[in-house]
């Protein structure tokens, strides 16, 4: 019966969920094929044609089941493999090892990623540059490509870049979700303020020393994207820091907490998007007239954005990262998408399709070159 | 007013989608007018500097870059100076700079490339020593720290 409920909130006959599916399946289709696709290698085709149904598939069971998270997450962590995946075989490519050198810093060659937006920017402000070993245009993962990126998404979603975007997101999704339950239950949600401190400090010895510290000193995703060659104490002492908290806190905190802890208490960048989140037109809104006060949101948020005093106030906190978890789990469709603007409650459906669209369109075409990219390599790998 | 809400808010969701459909056919053209800002360039710490003069060797160049002091507000007390040696590079590198062009030589290289050993001989207060020497695609290159004046 409670399934029931929240299935029919906002689930559409087979006919319909088609209909909603088919402006996504010519994006898509443009998008991924330049609205030609190449027949001369069957193994890129094939790969395309899986990648391109694939991510129709999982659009049209968002709006077929009505559910959101799940099939989220699908692609959302298949984009974080499979960019972790394109990255590391196109960095060892170049340099026959994931590590790079004082070489690839000297000769501005290491590829950019949206984390260290946060550092660049009192820098760029004072100094009229950009503090990072990279390449502005032209070249893998250059810099001017991805701010574009981000800025846009940043605008649009809000913290949504978080769920819909960041392809490091999916690793703590993943790991959050390898238990049903969560062996560790009471954490402190005051500690979803520790990325605002962090990004104050990072902004300010980037500012000091102007090298992208965060980068150099915490970032996990080195373990799975690249990192400086061991050659001496402090090198090995980097090493170290990041392995720990990769260890830590995208893997074992995320398995038994079933929260995205690097996400929620680490990332400087997921504090900037908070900040967006105030821009943003989309946001979660509470219908306190359905809402029962289950508590069953606070309990699956995987970032600390709602707790009791929020759903007690009808509303979702700036942390909402729109994964939609709260909005599949309420037995009584009391949360929903919306838009800012729009009273809880009203224009639904309009406001989720309109989310999920503007979302969906995001992910898929940002995440598709990398997945297409992996499953290339894998089926050259398998044939070969 | 709750009717404007309404309506401002549906038009700034409509834009957000928008704003994400021209995102990915634009992105080349909005990331070739991002890099033209003035701040859209590597930080000198990083890029080495400008060239500032190079010595035309037999089958190799020398290319000295400007001396690099850059901070946040103001210049640096210690810095670096970039020599680049581009081309078909010797086994074995020695040569005397000036990198200041006052008419003095400031330290001599010397670079044993097969055993990448580097030794640097300063013959100005103003050299402190060794800071960086790789192999580059295009050759070698050398970051030699300094004293600000």
């Amino acid at each position: 019966m409670e399934k029931e409920l929240v299935i029919n909130g906002y689930r559409k006959s087979f006919g319909k969920s088609l209909l909603y599916t088919l402006p996504v399946f010519l994006i898509t289709f443009v998008f991924m094929s330049g609205g030609r696709p190449d027949f001369s290698d069957p193994a890129r085709l094939v790969a395309l044609l899986v990648t391109f149904a694939g991510m129709n598939l999982l659009y049209f069971l968002m709006h077929y089941t009505g559910r959101t998270d799940r099939y989220r997450a699908i692609l959302f962590i298949i984009f974080a493999l499979s960019l972790s995946f394109t990255l590391i075989s196109n960095i060892v490519q170049m340099r026959n090892s994931m590590s790079f050198s004082q070489s690839d810093i000297v000769e501005c060659r290491i590829p950019f990623c949206h984390l260290v937006i946060p550092m660049m920017i009192i820098p760029a402000a004072f100094t009229k540059s950009i503090i990072f070993p990279g390449s502005i245009i032209g070249g893998f993962a250059d810099i001017s490509s991805m701010v574009i990126l981000w800025l846009f998404a940043t605008i649009a979603l809000g913290r949504g870049f978080c769920s819909w975007g960041c392809f490091y997101g999916g690793w703590d999704d993943g790991f959050s979700r390898i238990r049903k339950k969560p062996l560790l239950k009471k954490i402190s949600d005051s500690w979803k303020w520790m990325p605002f401190a962090l990004l104050l400090m990072v902004m300010l010895t980037a500012a000091m020393t102007l090298v992208p510290t965060y980068c150099d000193w915490i970032c996990p995703f080195k373990a799975v994207t690249e990192f400086e060659q061991v050659t001496d104490t402090e090198s090995a002492i980097k090493a170290g820091i990041f392995i720990s908290l990769f260890g830590g806190l995208v893997v074992a905190l995320p398995v038994v907490t079933r929260k995205r802890t690097q996400c929620s208490f680490l990332c400087p960048l997921g504090a900037i998007n908070t900040l967006s989140n105030k821009i943003t037109p989309f946001t979660v809104k509470i219908d306190n007239e359905k809402c029962t006060k289950c508590y069953k949101c606070t309990t699956v948020c995987p970032l600390f954005a709602l707790s009791r005093e929020d759903v007690n106030g009808g509303r979702v906190s700036v942390f909402c990262s729109k994964c939609g978890k709260c909005v599949d789990v309420c037995p009584n469709n009391a949360i929903h998408f919306g838009i800012k603007g729009v009273p809880a409650g009203s224009f639904r459906n309009f406001s989720r399709n309109l989310f999920l669209f503007v979302s969906f369109i995001f992910i898929s075409i940002f995440s598709a070159g990398s997945i297409i990219n992996t499953i290339q390599s894998l089926l050259n790998f398998i044939i070969s | 007013m709750k009717k404007i809400k309404i309506i401002s808010g549906i038009i700034w969701a409509f834009m957000a989608l928008i704003i994400i459909l021209i995102l990915f056919p634009g992105l080349n053209s909005f990331s070739v007018a991002l890099s033209k800002l003035p701040f859209m360039k590597i930080n000198p710490n990083f890029a080495g500097g400008d060239a500032a003069f190079s010595y035309v060797q037999e089958r190799c160049t020398l290319v000295v870059r400007k001396p690099v002091f850059d901070g946040l507000l103001s210049e640096r007390k210690h810095g670096f100076v970039q020599l680049d040696w581009r081309g078909e590079l010797p086994d074995v590198i020695s040569d005397t700079i000036d990198f200041d062009r006052d008419g003095g030589s400031d330290f001599v290289v010397n670079l044993k490339r097969n055993d990448a050993v580097t030794v640097i001989n300063p013959l100005s207060d103003l050299v402190t020593g060794l800071n960086v020497s790789v192999p580059t695609s295009y050759g070698w290159t050398v970051r030699v720290g300094l004293k600000r004046e």
